[in-house]
């Protein structure tokens, strides 16, 4: 359909506006036009929104049939009794009475340890370095933690870590193995067939190859060393969660501090023990000289973990609210930086 | 109306299928809605943002370079087992969240080796292929513990208990020791070492 312009320079329906006149009702022709135009552009948008949806659906779909078919670590936290102490510090040359001390302070481990049950301690034994070195956590710090979980009657004491280097130089050369063995633990060495796959759920990690005891095991306990770490700032109890985990481990450090929140929260750990025997100043994690060493002679025990973390902070010369795993654990329930705002007792050597 | 029973506009003659047009519309139509709901199903996150690394040796002539270093006389020294060899990926498995400070500083390889000493006493090798001496410098600089000594004769190194770590060339060597005799021969093994990163 071709309209020519009259002598105005007008095509018809702008000379009926300029007059002020309705433009007469278009021919078919234009309106199967105009309605095919309307059809393109409503196809297209359903189809963008579509595809959109659909693969918010598959995603969502791939998700939740994973959470409905792998297994969630359950939650080991006790029951906490009234106007029990949350938090113990220790100072003392003994390593094995300063355990002691804290947990006679918490109540006893009677008050984190039934009769009967399975319990799992997960101390640091992740590289090949002696316990001077202060890499891994303290062997008699460890084994003393080991001793007071059967003395509460334990069925099953497992010990193990998923260590960096080598499980047969880190289990020896740290001097765990053989402590915990001594104190009467299950010590064992990961390998392929000791992992399970179970929900993580969290912001970043969804599913993860976890170690079967703590899949298992009807209490937890972690047993971390404090030292400096060159990406997080600081590996105490938070982070200590990463050697549960098999797999490569630069998938964890894409975005560290949130990784090490999902873990936290995946674990739900029934009791700490923050060793701080040895603490580890510089070029952590790995560490080496004793030169970046100090003796501190320090345990702290108790159950939130982001409050032990915190005072773990301020031991390394750091104020705990930059360290971004201290603070999304806090924002995560998982716990408060304001340790001193709990009840907590401290002792002196 | 052609022979092939198309219009002057592509379209197909009536009854005899789809307009061309149409098909071809409603195919294009669908390559950035697939895309987008491609990309939402895999969890789109923005690529990482990779500073710019400098030149760096070819892999396998570098790697040779590498593990050349462990062989031949090291002051007595000997390899326990084998030589491991770390890329960036691999770097994680072995030092775990140092790693990015090595990456970060355009680190190539690592070789680690659990060594014996002439006395029999266990210490561990780690040789970092930093691509280029600037880089070594940095690592060095950067891993420079305050309490850590330098030592005389020897420069871009310090000794601190246990511990000896140098650079040399694009190299940058940590050597650990677990007691007393095999801390007394991580001098001799860092001058040996050095003697071969020309």
């Amino acid at each position: 359909m071709t309209r020519d312009p009259g002598s105005d320079g007008l095509v018809p329906e702008a000379r009926l506006r300029a007059s002020g006149q309705a433009a007469p009702v278009a021919p078919s022709g234009s309106a199967d036009m105009d309605r095919r135009g309307a059809l393109r552009v409503g196809l297209t948008t359903a189809m963008a929104v579509g595809s959109v949806a659909l693969g918010f659906g598959l995603r969502a779909r791939g998700t939740h049939t994973k959470v409905r078919t792998l297994p969630s670590i359950k939650d080991h936290r006790a029951d906490k009794p009234s106007g029990a102490t949350d938090m113990a510090i220790v100072r003392g040359p003994d390593p094995a009475g300063n355990v002691r001390r804290a947990l006679e302070a918490l109540g006893g481990m009677g008050r984190f340890v039934r009769r009967g049950e399975r319990v799992v301690i997960k101390p640091n034994i992740g590289w090949n370095r002696l316990p001077e070195q202060a890499a891994n956590s303290n062997p008699e710090v460890v084994a003393e933690v080991v001793r007071q979980v059967v003395a509460a009657g334990a069925s099953k004491v497992w010990l193990t870590d998923f260590s960096v280097n080598t499980p047969e130089q880190c289990f020896v050369r740290s001097g765990i193995e053989k402590a915990a063995k001594q104190a009467g633990a299950t010590v064992i060495r990961p390998d392929a067939g000791a992992f399970r796959e179970v929900n993580v759920s969290g912001k970043l990690l969804r599913t993860g190859e976890v170690l079967v005891p703590f899949v298992d095991a009807d209490r937890v306990i972690n047993v971390p060393v404090v030292k400096q770490h060159g990406l997080s700032g600081a590996t105490m109890a938070l982070k200590n969660w990463y050697g549960v985990l098999g797999g490569q481990r630069v998938k964890l450090h894409q975005n560290i501090h949130v990784s090490i929140v999902d873990l936290a929260a995946m674990m739900k750990p029934t009791l700490t023990i923050l060793d701080a025997t040895r603490i580890l100043l510089a070029n952590g994690p790995t560490g080496g000289s004793l030169a970046d060493v100090k003796q501190m002679d320090t345990v702290a025990a108790g159950t939130d973990e982001v409050a032990l973390d915190a005072f773990g902070a301020t031991l390394l010369g750091l104020q705990p609210a930059d360290l971004g795993f201290i603070v999304e654990g806090m924002k995560a329930g998982l716990g408060t930086l304001q340790w001193r705002n709990l009840k907590t007792v401290e002792l002196g050597g | 109306m052609d022979a092939a029973g198309l219009d002057c506009l592509g379209r197909f003659a009536v009854g005899s299928g789809p307009p061309v047009r149409i098909v071809l519309f409603v195919l294009l139509a669908l390559i950035p809605p697939t895309f987008i709901g491609w990309k939402v199903w895999q969890g789109y996150r923005p690529p990482a943002v990779v500073p710019a690394a400098n030149p760096r040796p070819s892999g396998a002539e570098a790697d040779r370079a590498l593990q050349a270093l462990f062989a031949g006389d090291l002051a007595g020294a000997k390899v326990k087992d084998k030589v491991g060899l770390y890329d960036e990926k691999g770097l994680f498995d072995y030092i775990d969240g140092a790693a990015p400070i090595f990456i970060e500083r355009h680190f190539r390889k690592l070789a680690a080796a659990e060594m014996v000493s002439a006395e029999g006493s266990d210490l561990v090798c780690d040789v970092y292929d930093m691509a280029d001496p600037a880089n070594s410098q940095s690592i060095f600089d950067k891993e420079k513990s305050a309490a850590a000594k330098p030592v005389a004769d020897f420069p871009d190194a310090i000794s601190g208990p246990m511990s000896f770590v140098f650079r040399s060339s694009r190299y940058y060597v940590k050597l650990t020791a677990f007691d007393g005799k095999a801390e007394a021969a991580l001098p001799g093994l860092a001058k040996a070492l050095k003697g071969k990163m020309k």
